[in-house]
């Protein structure tokens, strides 16, 4: 195992570099492309000229590039992100210690309900009969067409506005003030059981399932896709024909078969969970979740630098971790693998 | 490994199915019984965000809705007849002809917790403003030399010079006394002690949701509803599905116009208020073609209001005639009387032909605009305003756009030749619907290079001036001058639409645009 830990050792040290880079080129094209944070906010209003100089000095927005950069970087050091540049006096940190639980938990039940529903159309798409089989197809190939907008509007006009089932979900946000959650981790469901709160639990569970939901219907077909044609594949091959020779029972074969196509959709699901926690910005916005996707869109068109340089690297970060786990998984799940 | 993997799934897949199944029967058994049980609340749904909960440092829209139901100012404005009336004042006096005004306090307001409301809470908190100097800091600073407490109950304030609409600035929200809990020398974005008002903050969540409660020691009337949440959406079509489903009482800002039309014809309730938010075009009267007075009059004739109110706006804005809106004491609908109330297109073509233009050679104009900023009709706003300047057969209009950041740069820098912007009002004055658009000193940021001596002379005049009358007589001139010159073709004017859940059974909008949470009525 000691080969393992360096092997982590090197992965996490190559995220230093990574999160430089991005934050170099974020610094770099905030700044080249016109408009600053002072214009977006103050630039239509009856401002004075000379009170707009002096807010820009007091934002720093005054002093030579290299030394905001530099400036920012040593912030960034001591994990301190700055303060946002169009909401006077806030850390930037608070934003993502407020938006990132949402965005967490988005992820994690996106991604599970994207797993679930790929590997079973997948499946279906190959051995199922008739049919499903024929559905499973249908929903592999357009799946990844639909738009999230679209088909979130459709689940929430279903299930929300005109419900079919006899009870409604809520249209957006992420927990009904009514419930009075007490707020620990900023994560409501881990929240809501900690603090033994049912009712939120239940209420944090009802607004997570139409955003999942859309997640998992668009993102899914990919999996579906690629555990479709690999399972093909592998079902194909002739190794597989010789245990069919032998008699071995077909829901054994597939076991088989789908441990060895997991590498490949592993690596995907590691990719696509990262983006996830990138934010999701079209279901966050369709469902008005508080998330980092909304946020991000949100700065950039206010050019809140200190809050887009702060969020960018925070992914920058997030994302590291996570392909460092992924690799991690990938070596546990194939022994080929050497570190 | 594969097996058990694939048993985890299987399991964590079931234990998901059961909880969203539990969860539905909850809701579904708990949907009746909690409703009767609570004191009426009203849920407002906005697609707007709360940025900064505090007075010295936001400068949004909505923002200031939300402190003006939490905070109490010196004078408000009377929702029924938009005049200006005491509020934490009881009167006031100007004093050497406007520069020195003094107020007089009510002695009986407070805090949400008890605390009372004094002279220095009123100083503490506009020098507050002053020292953090946040984005609407310069409301204060371009004013006031200095405020003082003579004694509990009455404030001081010198100004730099007078001014005789000193009243509709005091009104603003920087003006407005905060607790004393507020740090005196930074900002505190998410705050909630909140002001003397007749709500107080409960709970505040960025971003989701907040929370206001009556204030137990509010003088004024006892709000109408026990408790308001205000829930925060991120588009229009999720603002009217919530509406819809029964997630909220209120739709307010901002619906599409296409949504507007068709939950009134659903039977919703829509009331409708007429709007402070103008449309306007900034034309750039320093650089060819439009530096030519003909041509800017030319395009300003060729324009047909109405048509883009309708076929744009479904009827959701009005044509306005002048950059003051009408409703506003000193609105002239100037470009009416000078060029008629539809497209006057045969005098677009006869001043378009005395400066040389003809069908072989046209005059060739940009227009910008920016697609997300003022919603998506902007595209369309472009598109028909283009159609209406061809028409006139003598205008080749090429369409262009930028998204917002961008926009406003090329504009402070003068780099459209025409442009599409928005206004809403710092102070309910026709000094603010005029003066930053007219007065050399102060026009830059829209790029048009419009200078003239006498407008800036006559703006000087009527801001200094404290008698109204006098005042409508300057602001009719300085109007008239605008429709000569044009330096701007003023478009529309928004009138609001607040959308009336099937419970909802009253609700007032202030004169300044703000819903008055207080008035908002439920039954039970």
């Amino acid at each position: 195992m000691g080969s393992l830990a360096r092997y982590i050792a090197l992965r996490a040290a190559l995220i230093v570099p990574s999160v430089l880079i991005l934050y170099t080129i974020v610094f770099v094209v905030l700044r080249v492309i016109p408009g600053d944070p002072v214009l977006a906010v103050l630039g239509t209003k009856s401002v004075p000229p000379e009170e707009l100089e002096r807010i820009r000095e007091r934002l720093g927005l005054d002093k030579p590039l290299y030394q905001q950069y530099i400036e920012y970087l040593m912030g960034v050091l001591r994990l301190d992100f700055g303060e946002s540049m169009v909401y006077t006096g806030r850390p930037v940190w608070n934003d993502i210690a407020d938006r990132f639980p949402a965005t967490l938990e988005l992820a994690v039940f996106g991604f599970l309900a994207s797993v679930v529903l790929g590997l079973a159309s997948g499946v279906a798409a190959v051995k199922g009969r008739g049919p499903i089989r024929a559905l499973a197809n249908f929903y592999a190939v357009t799946g990844y067409t639909l738009f999230i907008p679209w088909i979130g509007l459709i689940l929430i006009y279903v299930f929300a506005v005109n419900p079919i089932l006899p009870f409604r979900l809520p249209v957006g946000g992420r927990i009904s003030p009514e419930v009075g959650l007490r707020e620990v981790t900023g994560l409501y469901i881990v929240d809501s059981i900690i603090t033994g709160n049912i009712p939120a639990l239940i209420d944090v569970l009802a607004h997570l399932v139409l955003p999942s939901v859309t997640l998992g219907i668009v993102l899914g077909s990919a999996y579906a896709r690629l555990v479709r044609s690999h399972l093909r594949e592998v079902l194909a091959s002739e190794i597989v024909a010789g245990y069919r020779a032998r008699g071995i029972p077909e829901i054994l074969l597939l076991r088989h078969a789908l441990r060895n196509t997991m590498v490949p959709i592993v690596t995907y699901m590691g990719l696509q969970f990262a983006i996830l926690l990138g934010g999701a910005v079209l279901t966050e916005t369709t469902f008005s979740w508080p998330g980092l996707g909304t946020l991000l869109l949100e700065r950039i068109e206010l050019r809140d630098y200190t809050a887009i340089q702060g969020v960018v690297i925070f992914f920058a970060f997030m994302i590291g971790l996570v392909s460092l786990v992924v690799d991690v998984i990938y070596a546990l799940l194939d022994p080929r693998i050497r570190y | 490994m594969a097996q058990k993997f694939n048993a985890r799934l299987a399991i964590a897949a079931a234990v998901v199915l059961i909880i969203i199944l539990a969860a539905g029967f909850y809701l579904f058994a708990g949907q009746g019984g909690e409703q009767a049980a609570q004191a009426p609340t009203v849920v407002i749904g906005v697609t707007d965000s709360v940025t900064e909960l505090d007075p010295a440092t936001s400068y949004d829209f909505f923002t200031w809705e939300v402190l003006s139901n939490v905070m109490a100012g010196l004078v408000t404005y009377d929702p029924d007849t938009g005049e200006i009336v005491g509020d934490l004042a009881t009167g006031w006096e100007a004093r050497e002809g406007g520069k020195v005004w003094v107020f007089t306090l009510r002695p009986d307001a407070k805090f949400a917790d008890g605390t009372p409301c004094t002279a220095q809470d009123v100083v503490r908190s506009i020098k507050r403003v002053m020292t953090i100097g946040g984005d609407p800091s310069w409301l204060v600073t371009e004013f006031v030399e200095d405020v003082r407490a003579i004694d509990d109950y009455t404030v001081e304030f010198r100004l730099k010079q007078p001014v005789g609409y000193f009243l509709a600035v005091v009104a603003t929200i920087p003006y407005h006394p905060v607790h004393p809990n507020y740090p005196d020398n930074e900002p505190a974005p998410d705050a909630t002690w909140g002001g003397c008002g007749p709500y107080k903050i409960s709970e505040f969540k960025r971003g989701e949701y907040i929370v206001l409660e009556p204030n137990p020691y509010y003088y004024g009337e006892k709000p109408k509803n026990g408790k308001v949440i205000i829930k925060f959406y991120e588009s229009s079509q999720a603002l009217r599905a919530a509406l819809e489903a029964g997630d909220i009482d209120v739709a307010w800002r901002t619906l599409n116009p296409a949504d507007i039309r068709d939950l009134q014809d659903r039977g919703y309730n829509v009331k409708e208020a007429p709007g402070l938010f103008i449309r306007y075009i900034v034309v750039k009267v320093d650089a060819p073609p439009t530096d030519r007075k003909e041509v800017r009059q030319a395009l300003a004739a060729a324009i047909d209001r109405q048509e883009l109110a309708d076929r744009v706006f479904q009827g959701t804005m009005e044509p306005l005639y002048s950059m003051v809106p009408s409703g506003l004491w000193a609105h002239y609908p100037a470009f009416k009387d000078k060029y008629g109330e539809g497209a006057n297109i045969d005098l677009a073509v006869q001043l378009l032909r005395s400066v040389g233009y003809d069908e072989n050679n046209k005059l060739k104009v940009e227009l910008w605009y920016t697609p997300t900023h003022y919603g998506d009709t902007e595209a369309q706003l472009a598109a028909v305003i283009k159609e209406q300047w061809e028409a006139t057969g003598l205008i080749e209009v090429t369409l262009k756009s930028s998204e917002w950041g961008q926009y406003v740069e090329q504009l402070s820098q003068g780099q459209f030749m025409l442009s599409l912007l928005g206004w809403y009002p710092d102070y309910l004055d026709p000094d603010n619907f005029l003066t930053p658009f007219l007065l050399s000193t102060a026009n830059t940021w829209t790029g048009t290079g419009y200078v003239n001596p006498q407008v800036d002379e006559l703006l000087q005049q009527a801001m200094t001036e404290t008698d109204q009358e006098t005042r409508a007589q300057l602001y009719k001139q300085v109007q008239e001058i605008l429709a000569e010159d044009v330096p701007y073709i003023p478009l529309l004017q928004g009138k609001l639409y607040v959308v009336l859940g099937p419970n909802v059974v009253n609700v007032e909008i202030s004169p300044l645009q703000f819903l008055i949470y207080s008035s908002i009525e439920v039954t039970g």
